[in-house]
Protein backbone atom coordinates (compact mmCIF):
# COMPACT_ATOMS: atom_id res chain seq x y z
CA UNK A 1 0.00 0.00 0.00
CA UNK A 2 1.44 3.22 -0.99
CA UNK A 3 1.80 5.87 1.85
CA UNK A 4 1.02 9.25 1.01
CA UNK A 5 3.35 11.88 2.50
CA UNK A 6 3.41 15.68 2.92
CA UNK A 7 7.46 15.49 2.53
CA UNK A 8 9.96 12.70 1.03
CA UNK A 9 12.36 11.51 3.39
CA UNK A 10 15.21 12.41 1.21
CA UNK A 11 13.68 15.95 1.52
CA UNK A 12 13.70 15.27 5.25
CA UNK A 13 17.22 14.63 5.29
CA UNK A 14 18.24 17.60 3.52
CA UNK A 15 16.19 19.68 6.04
CA UNK A 16 18.29 18.14 8.70
CA UNK A 17 21.71 19.19 7.00
CA UNK A 18 20.15 22.41 5.78
CA UNK A 19 19.16 23.21 9.82
CA UNK A 20 22.51 21.67 11.21
CA UNK A 21 25.22 23.74 9.09
CA UNK A 22 22.84 27.08 9.88
CA UNK A 23 22.67 26.45 13.07
CA UNK A 24 26.49 26.01 13.97
CA UNK A 25 27.00 29.65 12.34
CA UNK A 26 24.33 30.98 14.74
CA UNK A 27 25.49 29.32 17.97
CA UNK A 28 28.81 30.43 16.87
CA UNK A 29 27.61 34.36 17.18
CA UNK A 30 25.62 33.21 20.32
CA UNK A 31 28.94 31.84 22.04
CA UNK A 32 31.06 35.09 20.77
CA UNK A 33 28.73 37.24 22.51
CA UNK A 34 29.57 35.63 26.08
CA UNK A 35 32.85 35.89 25.43
CA UNK A 36 33.62 39.63 23.97
CA UNK A 37 32.67 39.96 27.56
CA UNK A 38 34.29 37.86 30.83
CA UNK A 39 31.93 35.27 31.11
CA UNK A 40 31.22 35.86 34.17
CA UNK A 41 29.82 39.39 33.20
CA UNK A 42 28.01 37.80 30.53
CA UNK A 43 25.66 35.82 32.70
CA UNK A 44 24.39 38.75 34.80
CA UNK A 45 20.66 39.96 34.42
CA UNK A 46 21.28 43.58 32.68
CA UNK A 47 23.45 42.26 30.30
CA UNK A 48 21.06 39.37 29.41
CA UNK A 49 18.11 41.53 29.54
CA UNK A 50 20.14 43.81 26.77
CA UNK A 51 20.71 41.18 24.83
CA UNK A 52 16.84 40.37 24.66
CA UNK A 53 16.54 43.70 23.83
CA UNK A 54 18.89 43.69 20.89
CA UNK A 55 16.64 43.08 17.42
CA UNK A 56 19.95 41.37 15.62
CA UNK A 57 20.64 39.07 19.07
CA UNK A 58 17.07 38.77 19.35
CA UNK A 59 16.81 37.52 15.77
CA UNK A 60 19.95 34.71 16.11
CA UNK A 61 18.06 33.32 19.17
CA UNK A 62 14.73 33.02 17.65
CA UNK A 63 16.89 30.99 15.05
CA UNK A 64 18.70 28.87 17.18
CA UNK A 65 15.61 28.26 19.13
CA UNK A 66 14.28 27.05 15.26
CA UNK A 67 16.80 25.39 13.84
CA UNK A 68 18.11 23.49 17.08
CA UNK A 69 14.84 22.02 17.62
CA UNK A 70 13.70 21.20 14.13
CA UNK A 71 17.15 19.74 13.85
CA UNK A 72 17.49 17.79 17.16
CA UNK A 73 13.67 16.58 17.34
CA UNK A 74 14.03 15.01 13.56
CA UNK A 75 17.42 13.54 14.78
CA UNK A 76 15.06 11.94 17.52
CA UNK A 77 12.90 10.86 15.24
CA UNK A 78 15.57 9.16 12.87
CA UNK A 79 16.77 7.09 15.41
CA UNK A 80 13.93 6.16 16.68
CA UNK A 81 12.84 4.82 13.09
CA UNK A 82 15.88 2.73 13.00
CA UNK A 83 14.96 0.76 15.78
CA UNK A 84 12.08 0.17 14.75
CA UNK A 85 9.61 -0.01 11.70
CA UNK A 86 6.09 -0.02 11.17
CA UNK A 87 3.20 2.34 10.04
CA UNK A 88 1.58 2.67 13.97
CA UNK A 89 4.89 3.19 15.22
CA UNK A 90 6.10 6.05 12.11
CA UNK A 91 3.01 7.75 12.54
CA UNK A 92 3.22 8.34 16.58
CA UNK A 93 6.69 8.89 16.35
CA UNK A 94 6.12 11.50 13.78
CA UNK A 95 3.68 13.35 15.36
CA UNK A 96 5.42 13.64 18.98
CA UNK A 97 8.28 14.66 17.63
CA UNK A 98 6.39 17.42 15.67
CA UNK A 99 4.35 18.41 18.66
CA UNK A 100 7.81 18.54 20.58
CA UNK A 101 9.10 20.60 18.56
CA UNK A 102 5.90 23.10 18.11
CA UNK A 103 6.04 23.46 21.95
CA UNK A 104 9.48 23.68 22.37
CA UNK A 105 9.90 26.47 20.18
CA UNK A 106 5.96 27.85 21.32
CA UNK A 107 8.20 28.28 24.94
CA UNK A 108 11.48 29.63 24.23
CA UNK A 109 9.43 32.57 21.79
CA UNK A 110 7.46 32.96 24.70
CA UNK A 111 11.04 34.03 26.93
CA UNK A 112 12.13 36.05 24.18
CA UNK A 113 9.23 38.33 23.88
CA UNK A 114 8.43 38.50 27.78
CA UNK A 115 12.26 39.10 27.96
CA UNK A 116 12.14 41.89 25.36
CA UNK A 117 9.62 43.65 27.24
CA UNK A 118 11.59 43.86 30.70
CA UNK B 1 9.09 -7.83 -2.80
CA UNK B 2 6.67 -9.57 -0.49
CA UNK B 3 8.59 -8.30 2.34
CA UNK B 4 7.84 -4.83 1.04
CA UNK B 5 3.88 -5.40 1.14
CA UNK B 6 3.72 -6.38 5.30
CA UNK B 7 2.41 -3.69 7.23
CA UNK B 8 5.49 -4.19 10.13
CA UNK B 9 8.95 -4.53 9.48
CA UNK B 10 10.45 -4.63 12.60
CA UNK B 11 14.31 -4.75 12.91
CA UNK B 12 15.13 -8.11 14.11
CA UNK B 13 18.26 -6.57 16.39
CA UNK B 14 16.35 -3.69 17.38
CA UNK B 15 18.26 -1.90 20.17
CA UNK B 16 20.74 -4.91 20.46
CA UNK B 17 21.64 -4.39 17.35
CA UNK B 18 22.21 -0.66 17.40
CA UNK B 19 24.37 -1.30 20.39
CA UNK B 20 26.53 -4.50 18.92
CA UNK B 21 30.38 -2.79 18.47
CA UNK B 22 31.53 -5.81 16.58
CA UNK B 23 32.03 -6.51 12.27
CA UNK B 24 32.54 -2.85 12.17
CA UNK B 25 35.12 -0.15 13.00
CA UNK B 26 35.66 2.98 13.43
CA UNK B 27 32.76 4.23 11.40
CA UNK B 28 30.60 2.17 14.01
CA UNK B 29 31.85 3.96 16.98
CA UNK B 30 31.47 7.29 15.31
CA UNK B 31 27.59 6.19 14.44
CA UNK B 32 27.52 5.86 18.32
CA UNK B 33 29.26 9.18 19.02
CA UNK B 34 26.87 10.65 16.58
CA UNK B 35 23.45 9.86 18.20
CA UNK B 36 24.48 9.73 21.97
CA UNK B 37 26.11 13.49 21.29
CA UNK B 38 23.20 14.38 19.74
CA UNK B 39 20.24 13.06 22.11
CA UNK B 40 22.74 14.60 24.90
CA UNK B 41 22.55 17.59 23.13
CA UNK B 42 18.90 17.95 22.79
CA UNK B 43 18.50 17.44 26.41
CA UNK B 44 21.12 19.92 27.63
CA UNK B 45 18.77 22.11 24.67
CA UNK B 46 15.99 21.65 26.29
CA UNK B 47 17.67 22.72 29.83
CA UNK B 48 19.05 25.38 28.77
CA UNK B 49 15.64 27.12 27.08
CA UNK B 50 14.07 26.34 30.60
CA UNK B 51 17.33 27.91 32.78
CA UNK B 52 16.93 30.49 30.60
CA UNK B 53 13.00 31.15 30.87
CA UNK B 54 13.47 32.21 35.05
CA UNK B 55 15.01 35.45 33.75
CA UNK B 56 11.29 36.51 33.18
CA UNK B 57 10.80 35.80 36.87
CA UNK B 58 13.29 38.93 37.69
CA UNK B 59 16.81 38.89 39.17
CA UNK B 60 16.60 37.14 41.87
CA UNK B 61 14.92 34.16 40.49
CA UNK B 62 17.75 34.12 37.48
CA UNK B 63 20.56 34.30 39.82
CA UNK B 64 18.99 31.98 41.84
CA UNK B 65 19.08 29.47 39.22
CA UNK B 66 22.32 30.60 37.87
CA UNK B 67 23.95 29.65 41.35
CA UNK B 68 23.17 25.52 40.35
CA UNK B 69 25.15 25.68 37.20
CA UNK B 70 27.67 27.91 38.39
CA UNK B 71 30.01 25.39 40.45
CA UNK B 72 32.72 23.20 39.05
CA UNK B 73 30.13 20.10 38.33
CA UNK B 74 27.97 22.86 36.49
CA UNK B 75 31.33 23.77 34.75
CA UNK B 76 32.16 20.12 34.05
CA UNK B 77 28.64 19.41 32.46
CA UNK B 78 29.52 22.69 30.27
CA UNK B 79 32.87 21.44 29.09
CA UNK B 80 30.62 18.01 27.98
CA UNK B 81 28.06 19.74 26.31
CA UNK B 82 30.89 22.13 24.12
CA UNK B 83 33.09 18.45 23.10
CA UNK B 84 29.55 16.99 22.26
CA UNK B 85 28.55 20.15 19.86
CA UNK B 86 32.04 19.81 18.62
CA UNK B 87 32.32 16.88 17.78
CA UNK B 88 28.72 16.28 17.03
CA UNK B 89 28.78 19.52 14.38
CA UNK B 90 32.63 18.39 12.91
CA UNK B 91 31.28 14.72 12.28
CA UNK B 92 27.88 16.23 10.87
CA UNK B 93 29.80 17.77 8.09
CA UNK B 94 31.99 14.69 7.44
CA UNK B 95 28.39 12.89 6.87
CA UNK B 96 26.82 15.64 4.63
CA UNK B 97 30.22 15.11 2.51
CA UNK B 98 29.93 11.43 2.61
CA UNK B 99 26.30 11.56 1.46
CA UNK B 100 26.79 13.87 -1.35
CA UNK B 101 29.44 11.43 -2.04
CA UNK B 102 32.84 13.56 -1.49
CA UNK B 103 35.57 11.28 0.15
CA UNK B 104 33.91 7.98 -0.62
CA UNK B 105 36.82 7.07 -3.11
CA UNK B 106 36.12 5.57 -6.76
CA UNK B 107 34.31 2.15 -6.81
CA UNK B 108 36.89 -0.76 -7.37
CA UNK B 109 37.01 -4.69 -7.69
CA UNK B 110 36.33 -6.21 -4.65
CA UNK B 111 39.21 -8.25 -3.80
CA UNK B 112 39.90 -10.12 -0.82
CA UNK B 113 39.65 -9.16 2.23
CA UNK B 114 37.01 -7.47 0.59
CA UNK B 115 37.29 -4.10 2.59
CA UNK B 116 34.78 -1.47 1.22
CA UNK B 117 36.52 1.54 -0.77
CA UNK B 118 34.08 4.21 0.85
CA UNK B 119 35.35 3.25 4.35
CA UNK B 120 38.34 4.28 3.52
CA UNK B 121 41.54 6.68 5.29
CA UNK B 122 39.47 9.91 3.80
CA UNK B 123 37.12 8.79 6.27
CA UNK B 124 39.14 7.73 9.55
CA UNK B 125 40.62 10.97 9.29
CA UNK B 126 37.66 12.78 9.30
CA UNK B 127 36.54 11.09 12.30
CA UNK B 128 39.92 11.58 14.00
CA UNK B 129 39.38 15.18 12.90
CA UNK B 130 36.53 15.49 14.63
CA UNK B 131 37.44 14.09 17.83
CA UNK B 132 40.79 16.11 18.18
CA UNK B 133 38.39 19.04 17.53
CA UNK B 134 36.28 18.16 20.31
CA UNK B 135 39.18 17.84 22.57
CA UNK B 136 40.62 21.40 22.21
CA UNK B 137 37.03 22.59 22.30
CA UNK B 138 37.11 21.37 25.92
CA UNK B 139 40.44 22.62 26.71
CA UNK B 140 39.04 26.23 25.72
CA UNK B 141 36.12 25.37 27.60
CA UNK B 142 38.07 24.71 30.27
CA UNK B 143 40.50 27.38 30.33
CA UNK B 144 37.61 29.91 30.08
CA UNK B 145 35.24 28.34 32.84
CA UNK B 146 38.00 27.43 35.68
CA UNK B 147 40.66 30.25 34.04
CA UNK B 148 38.37 33.01 35.91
Amino acid sequence: MERHRMLKESQIMKIHYITGIAAIFVVAVHILMRLIVPFGSSLEYDYIISNYKNIFYVFILESILVLISIHGFNGIRIILLELRQNNAWENMITIMTISATIALIAYGTRTIILANGL
Amino acid sequence: MKELEHDSRNNLEGLKGWLNPSRYGWERISYWFQRITGVFLLIYFIGHVYETSTIVNGQNAWESFLELTQTVWGHLFLIMVIGASTFHSANGIRLIFTHVGIGLGTPGRPDYPYNPSSLNYRQKSGIWIALILSAAAMYYGFTVLFGE
